[in-house]
């Protein structure tokens, strides 16, 4: 009798093992919509958000200068507040597409072992203090304008695209080719 | 390698001759067919092919949008100043019709950044009111009675 429940409870906890074992080898690699939404995401930013002219076209002082010394009062107001709507935008679109790529990198990341895990640690730490600076910048341009703090804007697109250089460089496993195929099964 | 052949001759032949990247963007928008979003060139589809003149058109679009939206606002009056005067139209009816119909909105290439596009808009408006406000001031003190 004794040997029949040391036994079973053998098998049970064996069982239990290969049942837990083989939930977390489920998915030996992350789901394709993450990936895709990934690299949308760097896309985005790389390409849309932070080129160098762009950034200096929204925070263009010299736009703001001529305006001042050409228009009446009424114009003005109405430059400084769709600059300042245009600029908010900006800020939150860097956010958002940050805090997807850091959620990929947090949350899908551990499912690709390709992945180096210091690369990852420092991008943790890169996307967090891109974050906290993203609602700093938001306040400020709220309260004070788009002018109130252009090294701050410079320092927040420069530490985004080095950020996006860093994701990139933990990405490139996945060529063009693979990433065509992923997005053709999410597309399915 | 066709589209950037496809692409330059298009720029030498016909987009040399539009000096204005303002006026580049609204050409290169009105070859688009927007039921299908597709561009449509008889000559170079001729010399090329359809699909070929299609891509060369779509990049040539986007390299006009990118100049227009890298223009300071200064230039951007100084290009809406001058296509009003290619168009022949009164500029208080051109600024009018603008205002209320913003037919630079359907002059974006597909895939542009909402934030990009939204900076031209925005810039598009300003400009306008500054017109506006210059066609106010320009205009003729009004008869006393």
């Amino acid at each position: 009798m004794i040997s029949l429940i040391f036994f079973l409870a053998v098998g049970l906890i064996l069982f239990s093992s290969l049942f837990f074992l083989a939930r977390r080898n489920a998915r030996p690699e992350g789901g394709s919509d993450e990936l895709v939404g990934a690299r949308q995401a760097l896309s985005a930013l790389q390409a849309g958000l932070l080129p160098p002219n762009l950034v200096q076209r929204v925070f263009a002082v010299e736009d703001w200068d001529y305006v001042c010394s050409t228009t009446p009062q009424t114009i003005q107001e109405m430059f400084m507040e769709e600059r300042k709507r245009i600029s908010l935008l900006w800020i939150d679109q860097v956010r958002d597409q940050i805090r997807s790529l850091g959620r990929f990198h947090r949350g899908a990341a551990r499912h690709y072992a390709q992945l180096n895990p210091r690369m990852e640690m420092e991008l943790a730490f890169r996307f967090a203090t891109l974050m906290t600076a993203c609602r700093a910048l938001h306040l400020v341009v709220y309260l004070a304008g788009p002018y109130a703090a252009p090294r701050m804007v410079t320092a927040m697109a420069n530490a985004a695209g080095r950020a996006c250089e860093i994701s990139e460089q933990s990405l490139r496993f996945l060529n063009a080719a693979q990433l065509g195929v992923v997005s053709a099964r999410s597309a399915a | 390698m066709d589209v950037e052949h496809a692409a330059s001759d298009l720029r030498k032949r016909t987009l040399a001759e539009i000096p204005r990247s303002l006026d580049r963007l609204i050409y290169l928008a009105s070859m688009r067919d927007y039921n299908t979003g597709l561009y449509y060139h008889d000559g170079l589809a001729s010399q090329f092919t359809q699909e070929v003149a299609c891509q060369a058109l779509a990049d040539c679009h986007r390299e006009a949008f990118g100049q227009l939206v890298a223009c300071s606002l200064r230039e951007l009056v100084g290009q809406m100043e001058g296509y009003i005067e290619s168009t022949h139209t009164s500029p208080r009816d051109f600024v009018s019709a603008w205002k209320k119909l913003e037919p630079y909105r359907v002059a974006v290439p597909v895939e542009t950044d909402p934030v990009t596009a939204q900076l031209l808009f925005s810039s598009f408006k300003i400009a306008l009111a500054i017109l506006e406000a210059r066609l106010a001031s320009a205009a003729p003190p009004q008869p006393t009675a």
